[in-house]
């Protein structure tokens, strides 16, 4: 696989290591080594599937899908960890198809502009989505077919060597899926991985694990996230492992049922989640738990320290990005090698280095950004020609975070160089919130800030300078908010600033920027005790445990 | 032992509240409903047990995701 055409960005010192091109490529080979081994299992609705098994449902699938898409066309997909969710996604691509999975819970305006903005031509959708959905299929000017889709088991059988003799030849770099992420203005971007990417990232975590065919893995993150489908699914499915999948939303108090009943080695989760176990006091064994894969946000070492002593189990931390795939760097499998609060070394299918604000290398023990280049790195962002040019310059893919890397080569996280707000593992741009907030007619001008919060991590505060303070109360912002933004993105908290004493206007520098930083520590220093987590206390009642 | 209504009826104030919604029916999907998320779920459910003096155990737990599977499972917890 050599001689792929790869983006400068995509060459790294490591020989790329490709042995299966498409991720057709991949799950035939895996169906061709054991078709009767457990690929897939769904314990809410009971419904299990074999590599074979599956491997017929994705061409199914994808012969079905050839009556709503052309080769070369894009499609959006909104499921939770579903068979469909994962049939139509591997028998779009088997077409060539680019798919683009959104979050369900996104507002029907954020889902509208993820649709136009990557130009799908069909939207496939969960039926109990329908009410949110069906007004939008007459407000697209394009044509765009909307199709729910209840059961794929419900498809025609079909001739799966016959059907696949019919699939066109897809090339490694063909794009795979737009992963749409918050962006820096006011508008989300997508990221655009090809089927190279996936398989890349995928097979050089598996190795890094020493993921077997014996390997199980837990799913309890979202599919429409590159987590749970590059750390869960990819990689599992590289090394012929069999993956247990529920809800996002309904898993968190069974995690260690489903953990111990399963039997599962592996799985993949978000600081917030070891958070909650641990607040929540949710007991249970690891059985045959290995390890913990954990980033997408700053993990705090007390916190991992707790967890660990608590169960046992060994958190391996990363550091990832939907740019890079999912992880660049992880620590060590061999325990004893990790270092604790460190994301890791680099794995062996990228590069890794930190760099000054002119782009030059800086010494180990410095802090800068942190830049990737690999096989798994993005083609880049769909139709942002400016923010390609920013963010993937000089042959590197320029992260935005910052960090260092220690004498040993162990990389640190320190932290953003903006202002993006991690929720729970959601990245969430202020501009999304604040762009909402300014069309609101009694608003002069708001930012939103990150706060801290014990469980997801961050909350969201936004102060808002109101042209008639008398005319708004906090709660009708906030209500104002939830009619455009995924809930996810509405503010815990509006500080209306008219109200304040010392807050004539929101901090700016020289250009008038608002400078968020100034927010931040604002919060911390007046506001922050004022806050009351009611719903936390509610919660945890008489079961605190901490 | 309560009908569906009456269980409907007794959950209704602690779903609505939990799940902020205006409504708690036998329409109500966690997929439906973006305020229906991990932490409400966990809250939900604990608002049950304590109500209706019930256990509802892991096993069970990563099941209830409509409000119609709710209904039944504490109806069945009930009727034991």
């Amino acid at each position: 696989m050599n001689s792929l055409s790869v983006l400068p960005h995509q060459r790294s010192e490591r020989p790329l290591d490709l042995p299966y091109g498409t991720f057709q490529d991949l799950l035939r080979a895996k169906v061709e080594q054991a078709p009767g081994r457990d690929f897939l299992i769904f314990p809410e609705s009971g419904r299990t599937y074999t590599y074979g098994a599956f491997h017929a449902l994705a061409v199914a699938t994808a012969d079905w899908l050839t009556a709503s898409i052309v080769p070369g066309g894009t499609i959006s997909i909104l499921f939770r960890n579903t068979p469909e969710f994962l049939a139509i996604f591997f028998g779009a691509v088997a077409h060539g198809v680019t798919v683009v999975p959104i979050n369900p819970d996104l507002a029907a305006p954020e889902i509208r502009f993820i649709v136009e903005n990557s130009a799908s031509t069909a939207v496939l959708y969960d039926p109990d989505l329908g009410a949110k959905l069906k007004p939008l299929e007459s407000q697209m000017s394009t044509g765009v077919k909307f199709i729910p889709v209840a059961n794929v088991d419900d498809l025609p059988i079909v001739d799966v060597k016959a059907v696949e003799a019919r699939l066109p030849k897809v090339d490694p770099t063909t794009p795979a899926s737009i992963n749409y992420t918050s962006g820096t203005t006011a508008f989300p971007k997508g990221v655009v991985l090809s089927h190279m990417n996936f398989l890349v990232d995928g097979k050089g975590m598996a190795e890094w694990f020493e993921f077997t065919p014996e390997t199980r893995s837990l799913c309890i993150l979202p599919l429409f996230h590159n987590n749970g489908l590059v750390v869960s699914l990819t990689t599992t499915l590289s090394a012929g492992g069999s993956i247990v999948l529920v809800d996002p939303k309904a898993s968190l108090r069974s995690f260690w049922t489903l953990v111990e009943r399963y039997h599962a080695t592996f799985t993949s989760v978000m600081p917030s989640i070891l958070a909650a176990i641990l607040a929540f006091g949710f007991e249970g064994k690891p059985g045959y738990l290995k390890g913990i894969i954990c980033g997408g946000q700053l993990l705090p070492l007390s916190l991992a320290e707790k967890f660990e002593r608590r169960f046992g189990v060994p958190i391996f931390e990363g550091f990832g990005s939907t740019e890079a795939t999912s992880y660049s760097s992880f620590n060590p499998i061999q325990v004893e090698k990790r270092k604790l609060g460190s994301v890791g070394l680099v794995l062996p299918i990228s590069d890794m280095k930190v760099v000054d604000d002119h782009d030059v290398e800086v010494p180990d023990g410095t802090e800068g950004e942190l830049c990737i280049r690999g096989g798994n790195v993005a083609i880049g962002y769909h139709n942002l020609p400016a923010l390609q040019t920013l963010r993937f310059r000089n042959g590197w893919y320029h992260s935005g975070d910052f960090g260092l890397r220690d004498k040993d080569g162990y990389y640190y996280f320190r932290g953003r160089k903006d202002d993006l707000i991690v929720k729970g593992g959601e990245k969430i741009y202020p501009a999304e919130i604040e762009n909402i907030l300014s069309q609101h007619p009694n608003v002069a001008e708001s930012a939103a800030i990150g706060i801290d919060d014990p469980i997801l991590g961050q909350e969201i505060c936004a102060f808002v300078n109101l042209k008639d303070v008398g005319a708004s109360s906090e709660a009708q912002l906030l209500s104002f908010c939830a009619k455009s933004l995924a809930r996810f993105k509405q503010p815990k908290r509006i500080v209306i600033i008219n109200r304040l004493d010392n807050m004539p206007e929101l901090p700016k520098g020289p250009t008038k920027k608002i400078l968020h930083r100034e927010l931040r520590d604002y919060y911390q220093k007046r506001l922050a005790n004022s806050e009351d987590p009611e719903g936390l206390k509610w919660v945890l009642g008489t079961n605190s445990a901490g | 032992m309560m009908t569906d209504e009456e269980l409907y009826v007794a959950i209704s104030p602690l779903a609505e509240q939990v799940l902020q919604i205006e409504r708690f029916d036998n329409t109500i999907t966690m997929m439906s409903t973006p305020s229906w998320d991990s932490l409400a779920h966990i809250q939900l459910l604990s608002g049950v047990e304590r109500q209706f003096g019930i256990e509802i155990d892991g096993d069970d737990a990563f099941r209830l995701t409509t409000a119609e599977k709710l209904m039944k499972y504490v109806q069945s917890k009930l009727n034991k």
